[in-house]
């Protein structure tokens, strides 16, 4: 492959983008470590898909980036050379409230979206914990991110009704439409969902909304153990109260599993279970004190979230799991998890579904990673569960099996193959090494 | 309607193959109501009647099921009927098959002849042993009732207390030669309900049999000689306890093409359209399951009326099996031209039966009641339950009331 | 024929004699599902017991290169289950099996040929339910509900087939058998395969195992039939309840001719003079449905409905469904032929649509009975015709694609739930450009090379898939080079 000459890629992606928005990068702008070559912010989906061209022509990797949140994600790229910046495709192009159907630009942070779609009483029902530190649409989509609010209405993937991307060779694509119900041709929305932009730059989605609703309130109570978690999570999911998010908290704690509190004097244990209740004011007070009653111990009604509610429990340096799991089997998960860490692992996250994240802390050895994944997978095994590494510190990230058994590689390689060739989109950074 | 008008109507929805045993059994198209429209199509069209396209549209129970599942009110009981007419006109069945069909169809319909050769049952062949000679003459083998002493009912017997009502009874073919017993039922509770009950001598086979196995001529011929017979008898109300005879005798207009002076009633919603019960009844203190028999539930619509005589019976308590709608597998004589088909879906039914827990079993067909009882004898031996026929029971409860 | 001669008899071989379809007369009873249009007797037809015959016979199908087509109960409207003449049509009507429970984790694996409703019907007496409810549901196979997304009148508030499938042992046009998602847990690492396959229309592969979620029976259901004099008033009383926050379980309308349809048909007593009738069905905790019937009934009131019929038991329940339900067949006893459409627009503008649905019709002279899922905007016009009429099914299908057309102007899609299958191929690009097209494309080449599985539906002119124009990987793509130094 013939080298290529700096400035003439300059000079093609400032033609893509316009003067002032494609400068070569600094070297703090890196993905996963490895360092970009330029920076690009195109203005519209056209200049983002001459950006794309220009990087097929050249062969240049290509990653795109909204806030950031998440660009330490995924493994080690194979390269950086140009950082897509999103920035500019953003806003809210189209919002028809009477059909609960709104259209946005990928680089347009959540909280934006949502705070335009408040005032019309109504939500995209998307909480992932990366949304208060700006993750843009496009981002979350692509990690396939999701939070509390997932156990009732799904994740990005539910609820992306249409989209428009660039695929590697710059050529714009569409999927899906303007309504929720369509069927018409491969809804390749689904497949970008989660994708780690391997497949293509989303530049813009459509979204089915929900009304807000009239009231929301959280029930807690304080738990032990998972095994706790476990009795818990069974009454819950039984009960007719039809709750929104089921959450719990087990911060780092060692201490022995211990049968279930019943009554108000047993003591605090170091965790907690929360429940979102959504609906009517009558109809959530008359939920909420069901719920109350059901969880037992100290359970309590609140109008407002607990402070850890719908946040990860690992921070930018640590070794950051995400464990999918039947929810029958969580408990068991978890207690995988802590025996095999050795450390004290702190776990939080959507118990009513089975999803929860966890964090190792960032001093572990990659050996010690390696011996405490192999266990919670081979515990998961059977049952279809997962275990996958979102993020980990640089230097012992190419050591690490990221992701573990993938059912179905051997198709996703056929289709990576298919939409991009010539790995120019986040190269290396998702399963399989794609 | 034209045939090709009759199977127009099918919109190919697919919403009978729940309801067609067949379908349940094989899982083939082919037999199924929307694939048996369709290869008749084809034979209106002009393909061969092939030996497949017989055995598909002999394996047809006749059940109903279907007409009643079908959301486009397609005919399907016209359809298989001249379905089979024109099978039965075209097709060259094997030497043994038409042997055996010949030989039932100069037994059967014929009441006399029955009557000479319930001594043949006495002596009782191995069906296993039968079943290697034909498969038919295993299943008569299994199937063949307990002789019991016949009861010869007489002219007319006469309503108890004030009458009501004069009606006509029917006495069957198979039914005569074998459950007069039924029939002697039939006729003391019309009695004790305040009826007249005229039974003509010399009744033919209502020509169910004959219909249901496309012998067209046979089964005209046999439908105006009961015709006629009834009404010389001058009744205007004919009264039946076999559910495939009901279901005969009330398309004999569309059969026959001429009107008929009495119209055709099954005895449970006769005596349900009566009014006010006469006869008191004693308390019964059973579990019945009552089975559904197909050509009173869906050949006539007949479902209420039977549940609502046995509600009336004190301290008796009735269910129903799941799948009420679903054919035993009698069928007529589908049981014994089918063995195979039927003894599965009789095999099914028993076990929903037994499944009720009843003690007995209640169905207003000889046909049913002797397909169930092979088929809960086979399946739980003694512990069987007792099969009857409705107003059996209803006797029963009316004998010390 | 002889290379497909004998591929019946390695077929039998494989799977037994009695699985293996020759007769014409047997063959032909498949040439076509519940899109009656189009008729094409299949080659050979299989019946495999499991999925390994479902694999054994597509591994002969690409020996003998010959294409197939999957069927499960052949109750499809859009011709997806329409059979090849050179191909084997699979049937996967004897694999009924489900296969397991899960409640505790909401979960049941179900085999292909299971009857949509068979799977509440199981789990119904322990509180549970599959929500995808396609008013074909007694008889439709889940292996062509996740073929085809299907929905169903329940999907406003539950979402359809893909919302709830995680996992599906799918049988590649290659022959192998591979699992992709998860059975019982929420979500797996990779591409997310089942959103793709799910809706496919048989055209990645075949699902042999289905592995469905469960929900949880809602405590309180209530059903009410509100009477309006015209179908815009319906429909703005819809629009009234989404806009008021309002998440019914189902919101379906039908205009005056489908209601006289359907009382022919069941005798359903709707109220007379109605010029169409809104069935609200609201669902959930006790204390919320309460609630939101009060404002559903308050705001058809308002909206101008003249007759309110709140279901007091589940049997009244039953009655103000019997009549929608049976609505698709009961046409067939006002006219002797019609063609079910299926058309989405923006709710918004359900009585514009309908009134130039109105126009269309009128100008053609032919009647177009309306009934449609009025909480997502899911048009089902049945366009009535006499096809012993000369011109009479052309001028049918004219107003059929007019319709379609105005649901594309409007913003809306050509299939809500039928799918495209061989009927509305040539529809497509009026929804798609030729690169949206093409990149569906590169899915189907990255599952079907040979394409071998249902070739010809869905695509109007499916390119071979080296031809599909992007760049070519002649240099076997390795990996990038090491960034370059600066110059």
């Amino acid at each position: 492959m013939t080298p290529v000459r700096p400035d003439s890629v300059l000079n093609a992606l400032t033609s893509a983008c316009g003067p002032g928005f494609a400068r070569p990068a600094t070297p703090q702008e890196s993905v996963g470590g490895v360092e970009a070559r330029w920076l690009v912010t195109p203005g519209t989906t056209e200049e983002a898909a001459s950006v794309l061209r220009v990087a097929a022509e050249h062969r240049l990797a290509v990653v795109a980036r909204g806030a950031g949140t998440k660009l330490d994600w995924g493994a080690t790229p194979a390269a950086v050379d140009v950082i897509l910046d999103t920035g500019r495709l953003t806003g809210v192009s189209w919002h028809a409230p009477g059909d609960l159907v709104a259209t946005v630009g990928a680089g347009t942070p959540l909280r934006s979206l949502q705070a335009v779609l408040e005032p019309a009483g109504q939500r995209l029902a998307l909480d992932p914990g990366s949304a208060s530190a700006g993750a843009t649409v496009g981002g979350v989509l692509g990690a396939g991110e999701a939070g509390p609010l997932r156990l009732r209405f799904g994740i990005g993937r539910d609820l992306l009704i249409g989209v428009e991307f660039i695929r590697a060779d710059g050529v714009v694509a569409h999927a899906g439409g303007r309504v929720v119900k369509n069927v018409a041709g491969y809804d390749l929305g689904k497949l970008l969902c989660g994708s780690f932009g391997t497949l293509g730059v989303i530049t813009s989605a459509t979204f089915r909304l929900h009304p807000l609703p009239a009231r929301r309130a959280w029930v807690c109570r304080s738990v032990w153990s998972p095994l706790e978690v476990h009795d818990l999570l069974n009454d819950v999911v039984m009960s007719s109260v039809v709750p929104t998010g089921i959450e719990i908290d087990l911060p780092v704690a060692h201490l022995p599993p211990v049968a279930r509190q019943r009554g108000a004097e047993a003591p605090r244990g170091p965790g907690m279970i929360a429940v979102l209740l959504e609906g009517t004011h009558d109809g959530v007070a008359i939920r909420s004190s069901i719920m109350q009653k059901l969880l037992g111990g100290d359970a309590s009604t609140g109008d407002y979230a607990p402070p850890w509610w719908g946040r990860y429990p690992f921070g930018p340096d640590d070794v950051a799991l995400k464990l999918a799991v039947p929810v029958q089997d969580l408990h068991a998960a978890i207690y995988a998890l802590r025996d095999a860490a050795g450390v004290p692992v702190p776990i939080r996250g959507s118990a009513g579904v089975g999803v929860v994240h966890a964090a190792l802390p960032g001093t572990i050895s990659p050996d010690e990673v390696t011996a405490v994944l192999n266990a919670v997978r081979g515990a998961l095994v059977t049952r279809g569960g997962s275990c996958v590494v979102l993020a980990a510190p640089a230097r012992i990230r190419p050591k690490l099996d990221l992701w573990g058994p993938v059912p179905g590689m051997n198709i996703m390689r056929r289709v990576k193959e298919q939409f991009d060739p010539f790995r120019l989109l986040s190269p290396g950074r998702f399963v399989g090494g794609l | 309607m034209s045939l090709r008008d009759l199977t127009d109507t099918c919109v190919h929805c697919g919403f009978c193959l729940p309801s067609c045993p067949t379908y349940q059994l094989w899982g083939e198209e082919m037999d199924s109501p929307r694939g048996r429209i369709h290869l008749l199509s084809q034979l209106l069209d002009g393909a061969p009647t092939s030996s497949t396209v017989v055995g598909h549209f002999d394996a047809c129970l006749g059940c109903l099921a279907c007409v009643t599942a079908c959301p486009s009110g397609v005919r399907y009981d016209e359809i298989i009927a001249e379905a089979r007419v024109l099978v039965e006109s075209t097709a060259r069945r094997p030497l043994a098959d038409r042997l055996v069909r010949a030989g039932m169809f100069a037994l059967f319909p014929y009441p006399r002849r029955l009557r000479l050769s319930r001594g043949l049952l006495r002596f009782r062949p191995d069906p296993a042993l039968a079943a290697r000679i034909h498969p038919t003459l295993g299943a008569l083998a299994a199937l063949a009732p307990p002789l019991r002493r016949p009861v010869r009912l007489p002219p007319r017997v006469r309503a108890w207390g004030a009458r009501r009502a004069v009606v006509g009874l029917l006495t069957g073919c198979v039914q005569n030669a074998f459950f007069s017993h039924v029939s002697a039922a039939t006729a003391r509770v019309l009695a004790r309900e305040g009826c007249d009950v005229i039974v003509p001598r010399g009744q033919s086979c209502c020509g169910a049999l004959a219909r249901h196995a496309g012998r067209d001529a046979l089964a005209r011929r046999s439908a105006r000689r009961l015709a006629a017979t009834f009404a010389r008898a001058g009744v205007d109300t004919v009264v039946t306890d076999v559910a495939g005879c009901g279901s005969m005798l009330k398309e004999y207009e569309s059969v026959l093409g001429t009107p008929v002076p009495w119209r055709a009633v099954d005895v449970t919603e006769y005596l349900v359209s009566l009014g006010e019960p006469l006869a008191p009844r004693r308390p019964v203190p059973l579990t019945v399951a009552y089975h559904d028999a197909c050509h009173l539930a869906h050949g006539q619509g007949v479902r209420s009326a039977p549940r609502q005589l046995l509600a009336g019976i004190p301290s008796l308590r009735v269910v129903s099996p799941r799948d009420p709608d679903v054919c035993c597998g009698s069928a007529g004589v589908y049981n014994l031209l089918q063995p195979e088909a039927a003894m599965e879906l009789g095999r099914r039914k028993a076990q929903s039966l037994v499944d009720t827990g009843a003690e007995v079993v209640v169905a207003g067909n000889p046909g049913c009641l002797l397909q169930l009882d092979a088929a809960l004898k086979e399946l739980v031996g003694a512990r069987a339950p007792r099969t009857m026929h409705t107003v059996e029971l209803l006797d029963l409860a009316m004998r010390q009331g | 024929m002889p290379p497909l001669a004998t591929l019946a008899d390695r077929l039998r071989t494989a799977l037994g004699t009695d699985a293996v379809i020759t007769d014409e007369a047997a063959r032909r009873t498949y040439d076509c599902d519940g899109l009656t249009h189009y008729k094409v007797t299949p080659a050979v037809v299989v019946l495999p017991v499991d999925a390994e015959g479902v694999a054994a016979t597509v591994r002969l199908c690409r020996e003998y290169e010959v294409p197939f087509v999957a069927r499960g109960s052949g109750t499809g409207l859009s011709g997806g289950a329409l059979p090849r003449s050179d191909g084997v049509l699979i049937v996967t009507s004897r694999m009924r099996r489900i296969l397991e429970v899960d409640l505790g984790n909401g979960r049941a694996i179900v085999e292909p040929g299971v009857v949509n409703l068979a799977i509440s019907q199981s789990v119904a007496d322990r509180g549970f339910f599959y929500a995808p409810d396609p008013s074909s549901q007694l008889v439709c196979s889940i292996g062509g509900n996740v073929a085809e997304n299907s929905g169903g009148a329940h999907c406003v508030k539950y979402g359809f087939t893909v919302h709830h499938v995680t996992g599906v042992e799918l049988c590649t046009p290659d022959g192998d058998l591979v699992w992709i998602g998860t059975p019982m847990a929420a979500e797996a690492p990779g591409y997310d395969l089942v959103g793709v396959v799910v809706g496919s229309e048989g055209t990645l592969g075949i699902a042999t195992k289905v592995a469905v979620r469960l929900l949880r029976s809602p405590q309180a259901v209530t059903t009410l039939l509100a009477a309006f004099r015209t179908v815009a008033e319906a429909g703005a009383a819809t629009s009234a309840i989404i806009a008021a926050g309002l998440t019914p379980a189902a919101a379906e309308i039908m205009d005056a001719l489908a209601i006289k349809a359907a009382e022919r048909a069941v005798d359903c007593r709707y109220p007379e003079g109605a010029g169409a009738v809104l069935i609200v069905e609201c669902d959930g905790p006790t204390s919320e449905v309460e609630a939101e019937v009060a404002a559903v009934v308050r705001l058809c009131r308002e909206g101008g409905a003249f007759e309110i019929r709140v279901a007091a038991d589940p049997t009244e329940r039953s009655e103000i469904w019997r009549g929608r339900k049976s609505a698709f067949a009961a046409v067939g006893r006002i006219s002797p032929n019609y063609i079910v459409q299926d058309g989405v627009i923006p709710r918004t503008a359900l009585a514009e649509v309908l009134a130039e649905i109105d126009a269309l019709a009128a100008a053609a002279g032919i009647g177009v009975a309306n009934v449609f899922h009025a909480g997502d905007g899911n048009l089902h016009p049945l366009v009535l015709y006499d096809a012993t009429v000369p011109g009479a099914y052309a001028a049918a299908e004219e107003v059929s694609g007019a319709i379609l057309d105005l649901c594309v102007s409007y913003g809306g899609s050509i299939t809500g739930e039928h799918g495209v299958g061989v009927d509305k191929a040539a529809k497509l690009p009026r929804m798609f450009t030729e690169a949206d097209l093409d990149t569906m494309q590169l899915l189907r080449c990255a599952f079907d090379p040979g394409g071998r599985a249902n070739p010809g539906k869905v695509f109007p002119t499916p390119r071979l898939c080296g031809e599909v124009p992007r760049p070519r990987a002649a240099d076997d793509a390795p990996p990038l080079p090491p960034a370059v130094e600066a110059w």
